[in-house]
């Protein structure tokens, strides 16, 4: 069951066309989902990996923003291609969404109740009623005491944690195939993050959808996730299983960012930070985006840019140092 | 809630009270002797004291000004100079006429101003939109008593279609309402328009398209009822400015409404009657004020409790 | 040792914040000329500027001569405007009527403007009681709808175009008094202003040297929206007889008793009609850009 693929999404580009030029936010993004995984896509801010899983369900702002290349297969239907129409009918249905800010992501003048039955009923056909109360259903398996009261109050009554995990019923009401999760616990504080986290992975164990989970916290990532990709500036630069990523990364970015989580068994004079900036949007490298801040970039890295390449099965990596070309250099200094 | 309502009311009494504090004082400001004025040109010295002792105008200014208020809560208002009728009564006549004028008003100012904002915002920077703003801009630009004898000039000189002023039928109502309500329904539309495509870009918003709403349900349900919410401030503001605006408006059209008689009477100098208009579309705007005030709380709790 | 002076010259902190407001005004102003509608707006209120300083040396005839035999002329090359029911030169009228409504606008708001920004600054920077009684008359005075309340000042004054601009300037004191309060009583929270107290200066400096330079700007947006109602306001009242008398070329008067003649002579009326909408107009397009160049919220 696990080998069955879910979504696939190819070669993504989405750009931002402005006064100042294209921002290229996400260029060249891949992945695979199974059904049942979870998949972390893990980068700093403005990596690009809210506007791919936004990209996912074509609610990137437009204009500025456009999609415009690549494919997002589910179940091996080309999203990109579909009518607005269709596409509705996947939104909220086979394809729902978490977002990072519960305090405003509700409608604040409909009850909680209201907004999770309207994407019932829109999407299952159930009577007012019925829907209802499968929506006070919905809040009880999130763990919200007293779901009939919950159900009809308005957001400013719930708390930020509360708010989340209504966020939580209203996406997974209809059982979707694939839940997005973009940075669902960032906004609040550790001990309620801690039971989010717990929920989205019991009904995931219940439900059996797969998630996508966006997050910038590496912690949060090694807990929930079966596989990872790290992205920086657009572009996915590693993807594995997150026990082998943890073990060995490939890639010296995703090295650095593994270097700079505190350690909880170990002396640390100070964190070790990865030196530099990202660069802009609007003005990347000709050759390794990374280069600029990898400690071990050659004149190869800064005129050609890697492709991501399968390194070991399931590991792919976009880096020089993997590539045939660094190893015959490698191999001649040797000789 | 109940507790705000309570407040507001209880400024209301201070604020009223000031209206009529102002209203009473007009009398003191005239220049001269008012009892002199008040007996009218060429009135012989007797009449004027007996008018002197008669209102109480030599007794200090708080005795006169409790004496004031003290015959409005009894329902007097003064008699007019003129033909020495009860204030009252004149008002009693009027303000029936200006209610429906400034009725039939804030029913365009409302709907042609939604209507207006709402299509705007819906296509933001299209050729509607930039047409509907433009007619906007010049709506709020043009002087209701120019605005007036413009409408005036077409529709009832050049097409003769409608009659040029007067109050007797439905069909004298209609350019004197549109006078009166396109000033606020342009800046209704205005606001409608900002406060839609601020909503519009809100988080909620992107939450009920992930959801897969339809276009028109997360126009009609998610977005307008937010978006409402600071229109009900600017209409409550247009109240204001609208009851003003009846006395140019009724004055271009011939209309016999109170305001109307406050520019007669303030023409004739026939002050107890100025007091009187002035005084009744003051509080008029006060209790409006407060039903204003009390309806943006219950529509907009949620945003005060955050 | 030297000894040290205490009088610390407070120069310094103003110096400082005179410069950080600088730049805020070059980033507006660079706003404000990005802005096309702000730009036209202002070039409608340089232009009748320009016919209030120079209108009525452009003016080809006497604007008060009466030459019956030449009564309602419609618009020619002899008379652009045509002339009135007294065969007076419509043109010539409005270039000098600029004088009296263009002026009865700024002098409106600058007399309004001066008491509510003194009510606004004592009310804000004091507070408690203080604040609390002007904020209560503040409440009375914008408890009267619409003109109503400069009407009721003209009828007991009596009508005259004086007694309009007291009127007028009169009813705008609440909307400055609202605005600067609410600011001085931001700026007073800055640490800035509790330096210069410690300094020694008296509140008078305080207020006038410090806190008044930095609530220019909401008074100078709120004087450009004020300057747009007065003139209609002024207007208004000319309008309904209240205020400028016949045979005064105020554009309110005017078009009051063009309105007489609008089934013959319509352009009587069209004319100061015309003339009083567009510098309206040129007043409400600036104040949108005003408004959008200083709200935070429309940075890029």
């Amino acid at each position: 069951m696990k080998d069955e693929k879910v979504l696939e999404v190819k070669n993504l580009q989405t750009y931002f066309y402005s006064s100042e030029g294209i921002a290229k936010a996400v260029d060249g993004v891949s992945f695979t989902l199974h059904k049942g995984e979870t998949l972390g896509i893990v980068g700093e801010s403005g990596c690009g990996k809210s506007m791919t899983s936004l990209s996912l369900l074509r609610l990137v702002p437009s204009p500025p923003g456009k999609i415009i290349n690549g494919e997002i297969l589910l179940n091996n239907t080309d999203l990109l291609k579909l009518s607005d129409e269709e596409l509705r009918k996947i939104r909220g249905n086979k394809i729902s969404m978490i977002f990072q800010e519960p305090m405003t992501s509700l409608n604040p003048v409909l009850t909680v109740g209201e907004q999770i039955a309207e994407t019932i009923r829109l999407h299952q056909g159930l009577s007012r009623k019925e829907a209802w109360q499968k929506a006070v259903e919905m809040i009880r398996l999130v763990g919200i005491p007293a779901p009939e009261k919950r159900a009809k109050q308005e957001p400013y009554q719930l708390s930020g944690g509360m708010r989340q995990r209504i966020m939580i019923a209203m996406a997974l009401a209809c059982t979707p195939d694939v839940l997005i999760a973009d940075e669902p616990t960032t906004a609040l504080d550790v001990t309620i993050q801690a039971q989010i986290i717990d929920i989205i992975r019991n009904l995931q164990q219940q439900l059996g959808m797969s998630i996508i989970f966006i997050t910038h916290d590496l912690g949060v990532v090694a807990e929930i996730c079966d596989k990872i990709a790290v992205m920086y500036a657009g572009q996915v630069v590693e993807e594995g299983a997150t026990d082998s990523i943890f073990a060995k990364p490939l890639h010296p970015y995703t090295n650095g960012l593994i270097q700079s989580l505190p350690k909880l068994y170990e002396d640390q004079e100070e964190l070790s930070t990865i030196h530099g900036t990202v660069p802009s949007t609007y003005d990347y490298p000709i050759g390794c985006r990374y280069a600029e801040r990898c400690p071990f970039a050659t004149d190869l890295c800064h005129d050609q840019q890697p492709d991501l390449m399968t390194v070991v099965d399931d590991k792919k990596v976009r880096c020089w140092m993997y590539s045939e070309e660094w190893q015959g250099k490698h191999l001649r200094g040797a000789v | 809630m109940t507790l705000f309502i309570l407040k507001r009311l209880a400024q209301i009494i201070p604020v009223t009270l000031g209206v009529t504090l102002v209203v009473f004082l007009i009398m003191q400001m005239i220049p001269g002797d008012p009892a002199i004025i008040l007996a009218g040109e060429g009135a012989s010295t007797e009449t004027v004291e007996e008018l002197r002792e008669n209102l109480g105008l030599n007794k200090p200014l708080y005795v006169q000004y409790g004496e004031y208020v003290n015959d409005l809560l009894h329902g007097d208002m003064g008699h007019s100079l003129k033909n020495k009728q009860p204030v009252l009564e004149e008002i009693a006549t009027r303000l029936p006429i200006t209610i429906e004028l400034a009725f039939y008003s804030i029913l365009i100012t409302i709907v042609l101003g939604l209507i207006a904002g709402i299509i705007s915002a819906i296509r933001p920077y299209s050729i509607i939109d930039a047409s509907f703003m433009v007619v906007a801009l010049l709506g709020i630009s043009l002087p209701s008593f120019w605005l007036g004898i413009l409408l005036m000039y077409v529709f009832s000189v050049q097409l003769q279609w409608l009659p040029v002023a007067g109050w007797d039928s439905a069909k004298h109502i209609i350019l004197p309402a549109i006078t009166l309500g396109a000033g606020g329904a342009a800046i209704v539309a205005r606001m409608t328009r900002s406060s839609m495509l601020d909503v519009v870009n809100q988080d909620y918003i992107r939450t009920a398209k992930a959801k897969g709403l339809k276009g028109y349900v997360i126009i009609a349900k998610h977005a307008l009822r937010n978006a409402l919410i600071p229109v009900i401030t600017v209409v409550g503001l247009q109240f204001g400015s609208l009851l003003g605006g009846t006395v140019l408006v009724e004055s271009v059209f011939a209309v016999n409404g109170l305001g109307r008689m406050i520019v007669d009477a303030i023409r004739t100098r026939d002050i107890p009657v100025v007091q009187g208009g002035v005084l009744v579309a003051s509080l008029i705007f006060v209790v409006i004020n407060l039903a204003v005030d009390i309806m943006y709380r219950l529509f907009n709790k949620r945003i005060d409790l955050n | 040792m030297e000894k040290i002076t205490l009088t610390v010259d407070h120069s310094i902190l103003t110096n400082a914040r005179k410069a950080a407001r600088k730049k805020n005004r070059a980033r507006f102003m660079n706003k404000m000329k990005k802005n096309k509608a702000a730009v036209a707006g202002g070039i409608i209120i340089a232009l009748y500027l320009l016919i209030f300083l120079i209108g009525p040396l452009l003016a080809p005839y006497d604007p008060y001569d009466v030459q019956l035999e030449q009564k309602l002329q419609a618009p020619s090359l002899e008379h652009l405007m045509g002339t009135d029911d007294k065969g007076r030169d419509i043109f010539s009228r409005i270039l000098y009527g600029s004088r009296l409504s263009i002026g009865v606008g700024f002098s409106a708001v600058l007399f309004g403007g001066t008491i509510g920004t003194i009510l606004g600054l004592i009310a804000g920077y004091y507070g408690k009681w203080i604040d609390s009684i002007i904020s209560r008359i503040l409440d009375i005075m914008l408890a009267f709808p619409g003109i109503l309340l400069a009407l009721a000042i003209v009828s007991a004054l009596g009508p005259s175009l004086i007694n309009v601009t007291i009127a007028v300037g009169f009813f705008s004191i609440p909307m400055f008094a609202r605005i600067v309060r609410g600011s001085t009583m931001e700026v007073k929270k800055l640490e800035y202003i509790d330096a210069v107290k410690t300094l020694g200066a008296n509140d008078f400096t305080i207020l006038a040297k410090h806190v008044f330079p930095n609530i220019l700007s909401p008074i100078i947006v709120q004087a450009s929206m004020r300057l747009a109602t007065a003139i209609l306001s002024a207007a208004g009242l000319s309008f309904l007889g209240l205020g400028a008398q016949p045979p005064s070329p105020e554009w309110g008067a005017m078009l009051s008793s063009g309105r007489d003649f609008i089934f013959t002579a319509p352009y009587m009326a069209m004319f100061p009609g015309i003339m009083i909408s567009i510098l309206v107009l040129g007043f409400n397009l600036f104040g949108d850009g005003l408004r959008d160049a200083l709200d935070p919220r429309m940075k890029n």
